[in-house]
């Protein structure tokens, strides 16, 4: 099954880019692509100058680690672990000591508005507290890039905003690059800069919306 | 990742699941501790016997037979007799002046007959049959007996004997000091030639009187010997010894084994074996070529010794064999909890590899969790191990004292076997990984994410 075919797109750098289009349209595909998680059969994706395609398993991981940061629709947080030690973990695989991994993963909880809870276990967050917790963990290893699946999926409309518009402040103050796939439109044109809609796994619209 | 961040990592995950770690941690401490107490158990019986053969001088003992050991086909039931028995004549008779020549060789410590006297030892009210060893006085006093109470007789007039540990509790005596200086009646069996008249043989016949007569001789306990004491090396253990003097007065039958009726068919009646010590084992050698030499039969301890050897090495392969079966059932066992782990924590690895660990980080934290359970697994099974030899030790000694055995270690346990047990579980252990890890480790991200 071939999800996408054909796509060519640029992002520049810091731009808040929302990828819409209906379900198994290669939203999803397109960012675990970006992501380094999955890798094309042909094609070349570079980011940031680097060639993500031609890595290594090796070399994924070490992008995956420190390049981009990634939030999902399910949060995907451990359940054992409190949300300290889920931002925390990337910092682990890096070999970073546990000292500086306590005192880091406390300042982005922080600096996502959840520095009185870090100690709760994810089941004891609401919605769109587990996704700050997941949004702090994508940050912890300072990437330049954020990539968002369906942040708000799981979400109700008030929470929905109050993640969207999160995100948007980190591109706006930090510069970061976001790209945030969504099926809510008009979230994503109240706060994104750019649009890129895919229909069958094809490029249907490339949008500048401010 | 860090070495540090992988324990406790492991640790934790182990933790979360007690149960199931705890049963396969059990079923490798079961493993370990099969293998631990097998093992020990191997190198216990053999440490002792070599060293009860090393403290008993048995490797410098030689015993010197007139013929052949096993009296060869001769006797052999099975032989037609038409066939001629190989001439007699050749053979040496084993007297008193091939004990002599032998005595004069080069490296001879001591040589004397192996006599022993089947008779009824009578001590405290109670009667055991015994073979009664004839030993000189100075093989008496000599460092081949060890004694826990009194000491050797000094002649071998003396009307004294030596007797064991091991006898005495079964007289019910346990404080051996208390029997020094008392009085034990050794009953020998002789021969009636008195009663070789008809009338008496037609009685001996239907099994009324044989034509045997008791003699009773008292004799003073002057020594106590320890157990497992001097018994020659062929292999009876002796556990009363008197000296020759006392012997030769004594009435008894003209033999003292089916052997010595064969030679004293043929006429001739020398000793049955000669009990020779060496001064040292180095002498073995010369001393067994110049008695060869002489036509007699010589039987080497120590070359019986490196057969010995070989024997612990396959009785201890084969006790291994048998622990290995538990410690590969464990093993099976490690692999499944770990691939359990892996399917119960498939979002957790792609999780994982999300945020970038490598497939090498997932690898090792699986590898470390079986090395850990073999770790645990190792400790409780050595302890394990130890508890079931010390119970077992003390069980079996329990009542093999009762029967007078003295108090033997059958287990052993040196330092290597400790370290070897827990090195090789968790050896183990990590080979039982391997394949966990490695499915671990190909997780597709992708697949473990959307999986929910």
């Amino acid at each position: 099954m071939v999800a996408l075919q054909d796509v060519s797109l640029g992002l520049e750098e810091g731009v808040f880019a929302a990828v819409t289009g209906a379900s198994g349209s290669g939203k999803s595909t397109l960012l675990n692509l970006l992501g380094g998680l999955d890798t094309p059969t042909s094609g070349t994706i570079e980011v940031r100058g680097r060639k993500i395609s031609e890595m290594s398993r090796e070399e994924l991981s070490l992008y995956r680690r420190s390049g981009v940061g990634m939030i999902f629709q399910s949060f995907n947080l451990i359940p054992g672990f409190s949300a300290l030690e889920n931002v925390a973990l990337p910092l682990m695989f890096a070999g970073v000591t546990k000292r500086e991994r306590r005192n880091r993963a406390g300042e982005v909880l922080a600096q996502v508005g959840l520095g009185a809870r870090i100690a709760h276990r994810p089941s004891e967050l609401s919605g769109g507290e587990q996704q700050r917790v997941a949004i702090a963990r994508a940050l912890v290893n300072r990437p330049r890039v954020l990539l968002a699946d369906e942040p708000t999926g799981n979400l109700d409309s008030r929470t929905s905003r109050e993640i969207v518009t999160l995100l948007a402040v980190l591109n706006r103050d930090q510069g970061l690059t976001v790209v945030m796939v969504t099926h809510e439109e008009s979230l994503a044109r109240e706060f994104a800069g750019r649009g890129v809609r895919l229909s069958d796994g094809k490029v249907q619209a490339e949008e500048r919306w401010r | 990742m860090r070495v540090r961040d992988h324990f406790e990592l492991s640790f934790a995950n182990l933790w979360k699941r007690k149960l199931r770690t705890f049963l396969t941690a059990f079923g490798v401490t079961i493993g370990i501790g099969a293998l631990v107490s097998m093992v020990s158990f191997g190198k216990g019986i053999q440490k002792n016997v070599t060293e009860s053969f090393r403290s008993l001088d048995l490797f410098n003992s030689l015993t010197v037979f007139s013929e052949d050991f096993f009296m060869g086909e001769r006797f052999d039931p099975d032989r037609r007799p038409a066939e001629a028995p190989p001439s007699g004549a050749s053979r040496a008779l084993l007297d008193d002046a091939a004990l002599e020549k032998i005595a004069a060789l080069k490296g001879v410590d001591t040589v004397f007959p192996d006599v022993r006297i089947p008779a009824i030892v009578r001590f405290n009210g109670k009667d055991e049959f015994r073979l009664v060893q004839v030993i000189p006085a100075k093989v008496a006093s000599s460092r081949m007996l060890r004694f826990s109470a009194g000491k050797g007789y000094a002649s071998d007039e003396e009307g004294s004997l030596i007797v064991a540990d091991s006898l005495l509790r079964q007289f019910g005596v346990s404080e051996p000091l208390a029997s020094l200086g008392k009085k034990m009646v050794i009953s020998s069996i002789g021969f009636d030639f008195s009663r070789l008249n008809p009338v008496d043989l037609t009685a001996a016949l239907v099994g009324e009187r044989l034509p045997f007569t008791t003699e009773d001789t008292e004799l003073t306990i002057v020594g106590v010997a320890e157990s497992q004491a001097f018994a020659g090396p062929i292999p009876v253990q002796s556990d009363v010894f008197i000296p020759p003097g006392v012997s030769k007065r004594m009435k008894k039958l003209p033999f003292s084994n089916i052997w010595d009726i064969f030679r004293a068919r043929e006429g001739r009646l020398g000793y049955s074996a000669l009990n020779v010590r060496l001064s040292s084992p180095a002498f073995v050698e010369p001393v067994k070529k110049e008695v060869t030499g002489m036509g007699l039969r010589v039987f080497a301890l120590a070359d019986q010794f490196k057969e010995v050897q070989r024997g612990f090495l396959i009785m201890n392969m084969v006790l291994a064999a048998v622990g290995m079966i538990a410690i590969v059932v464990a093993s099976l066992g490690i692999v499944n909890t770990m691939v359990m782990s892996i399917l119960e924590r498939y979002s957790e690895i792609g999780i994982m590899k999300a945020v970038g660990a490598s497939d090498r980080d997932i690898g090792r934290i699986f590898f470390f969790e079986s090395s850990v359970i073999g770790f645990i697994g190792g400790v409780f099974g050595f302890a394990l191990g130890w508890a079931v030899s010390v119970i077992i030790n003390r069980v079996v000694n329990y009542f093999l004292a009762k029967q007078g055995v003295p108090y033997f270690p059958y287990f052993s346990f040196p330092v290597w076997l400790a370290l070897g047990a827990i090195a090789f579980s968790v050896a183990v252990s990590l080979a039982a990984g391997v394949y966990p890890a490695m499915r671990a480790a190909r997780v597709d991200p992708v697949r473990a994410l959307r999986h929910d």
